[in-house]
């Protein structure tokens, strides 16, 4: 029983950073910009879940908003922040998000406050019982549930529509998918819109299984999606996926097995250290 | 239908082509000729917009597409098969054609494909393989392919046969010959002067991205400063 509960728990957490560490990778895919600032886009929809049912909206319409209004801040990071320096060494994007990322947990200290906000009333938390003796709550089921569907949609737009080709081929080869009449720009905007509402997501989905936002939540979960998506070949989706839920099941089991040595956050970097220095390209990179 | 006048482009600052003027009329082709570094290919990409034009004017039937942004020119009829073909090589080969088609409606599409298939059928029995899972002449026939799926009146054809088995260039050249009929303009960019030569209307060779010599195919065949100029700086 311990194993299956376990197993489901490092499934939730697996998930969680999947959904965040996907939108780094598509970013990283386009653009090659390391999107530090993408972790504080998880916390402002963390936020935004929060205070939408907080003003009595649904969980439903929470998860909805938060992603629609985080993604179109996305869209406005890259506008703003990371289109102007296209043609700068990537270093320069990268300074630059490390600083709206800082900027962006003071901002969040300033406008919600310095102790973080929780739900009034938490949904999703009765217990479901899902065979005979094993319980888990709809909280933890809603985000794997979730967490599939929007992966499954992710990767049905990215394969099945054509949109989804032009971004694949945009992603390979820029300049030839422009000279196509591919419209870049708009491709850009897509993949920021989809990455920040995946981050929204996760974000939404913390909040329900911790009821607690704070400015900072953001910080380690950013460490952790970088080294995510190294660990997943940079620019591999499948590899990041993959990567997501070997740090979740790891970090699950080791929070057990290794707890007196190690806290959680050590164990998976631990983890991460270990594997990268065995397989420093990736995880599904050959050589 | 083309028409370059006084064109002088780069890249940011860079000059690499100064003051060139051509034009091509539908069912022509036009050869570029000239060694590495000469400006055929920075010529070829500022007219499909992937360089920049500094100063000069370019024209497509009439209309100014001097700074027209490069996803623009499709509509305007402009197709690029580019050096080193360029294939998405993680994209299958009917996905590659679907972004060769992206300024058409979802009704043309398979309409379009078709055409393309009844082309190249090798790209027909390969049409779910990977593209770099291609040869390198199946590949260049994608590239073409591609191009042709906007329906260009300008097709641009940058280094055709480098690289090739002499039997997939023949099959290049033999394409060639089926879109002049169909009243394609060309301009073709080639290291294989004698190529071009037999089947260019009309030759250009550059140096240094200066026009040193301009004349039909038949001349260019016959006169040897050609030869002299291209070769003078291989």
């Amino acid at each position: 029983m311990l194993f299956i509960e376990l197993s489901i728990q490092g499934l939730v957490q697996g998930a969680i950073y999947a959904l965040i560490a996907l939108g780094l990778v598509l970013v990283y895919g386009l653009l090659r910009i390391l999107h530090v600032a993408h972790a504080a886009l998880y916390t402002l929809g963390a936020y935004f879940g929060i205070i939408i049912v907080n003003a009595g909206g649904h969980i439903v319409i929470a998860i909805v908003l938060s992603m629609v209004l985080v993604g179109l801040i996305g869209i406005g990071i890259y506008r703003f922040a990371y289109k102007p320096l296209l043609d700068k060494p990537p270093l320069i994007a990268l300074i630059a998000s490390i600083g709206l990322f800082i900027a962006a947990e003071e901002v969040y200290r300033i406008i919600f406050g310095a102790y973080g906000m929780s739900f009034s009333q938490p949904p999703l938390q009765q217990q479901i019982e899902l065979f005979s003796g094993f319980h888990l709550s709809a909280s933890r089921i809603c985000v794997v549930i979730l967490s599939v569907l929007f992966i499954s949609i992710l990767g049905w737009l990215a394969a099945s529509t054509r949109t989804g080709v032009a971004w694949r081929a945009t992603v390979s080869d820029p300049d030839m998918a422009a000279s196509f009449g591919v419209d870049i720009e708009r491709v850009r905007h897509i993949n920021f819109f989809i990455g920040s509402a995946l981050a929204a997501l996760a974000g939404v989905m913390v909040a329900l299984l911790s009821n607690l936002v704070e400015p900072t939540m953001g910080a380690v979960p950013a460490y952790k999606a970088l080294a995510i998506i190294v660990l997943g070949g940079l620019g591999s989706v499948r590899g990041t996926l993959i990567a997501s839920l070997a740090l979740g099941i790891i970090e699950s089991f080791g929070t057990i097995y290794a707890g007196h040595i190690l806290d959680r956050d050590a164990i998976a970097f631990a983890f991460l250290i270990i594997v990268l220095m065995i397989r420093p390209q990736g995880l599904l990179i050959r050589r | 239908m083309l028409k370059v006048e006084e064109l002088t482009c780069g890249y940011g600052k860079m000059v690499a082509v100064n003051n060139i003027s051509l034009a091509v009329a539908p069912g022509q082709i036009v050869g570029l000729i000239g060694a590495n570094g000469a400006g055929k290919s920075t010529t070829i990409l500022t007219l499909a917009g992937l360089a920049q034009a500094i100063d000069g004017r370019v024209e497509l039937n009439g209309q100014d597409i001097t700074h027209m942004p490069v996803h623009e020119r499709v509509d305007a009829g402009i197709a690029l098969v580019p050096e080193g073909r360029r294939v998405f090589a993680e994209l299958t080969v009917s996905e590659n054609l679907l972004v060769g088609g992206t300024r058409l409606k979802n009704w043309q599409i398979k309409q379009e494909l078709q055409r393309v298939y009844d082309m190249f059928p090798r790209l027909a029995e390969r049409r779910n393989q990977m593209a770099e899972s291609l040869s390198g002449g199946e590949q260049q026939m994608l590239a073409i392919g591609r191009a042709l799926m906007a329906g260009p009146e300008l097709l641009l054809i940058d280094e055709l046969s480098l690289g090739l088995m002499p039997l997939a260039i023949n099959e290049c050249y033999r394409v060639l010959e089926g879109l002049r009929k169909k009243q394609l303009a060309i301009i073709l960019v080639e290291q294989s002067t004698e190529r071009v030569q037999q089947v260019a209307d009309h030759v250009i060779v550059l140096e240094t991205g200066r026009i040193v010599w301009r004349g039909t195919g038949d001349e260019a065949s016959r006169d040897n400063t050609i030869v002299e100029a291209y070769l003078g700086l291989t």
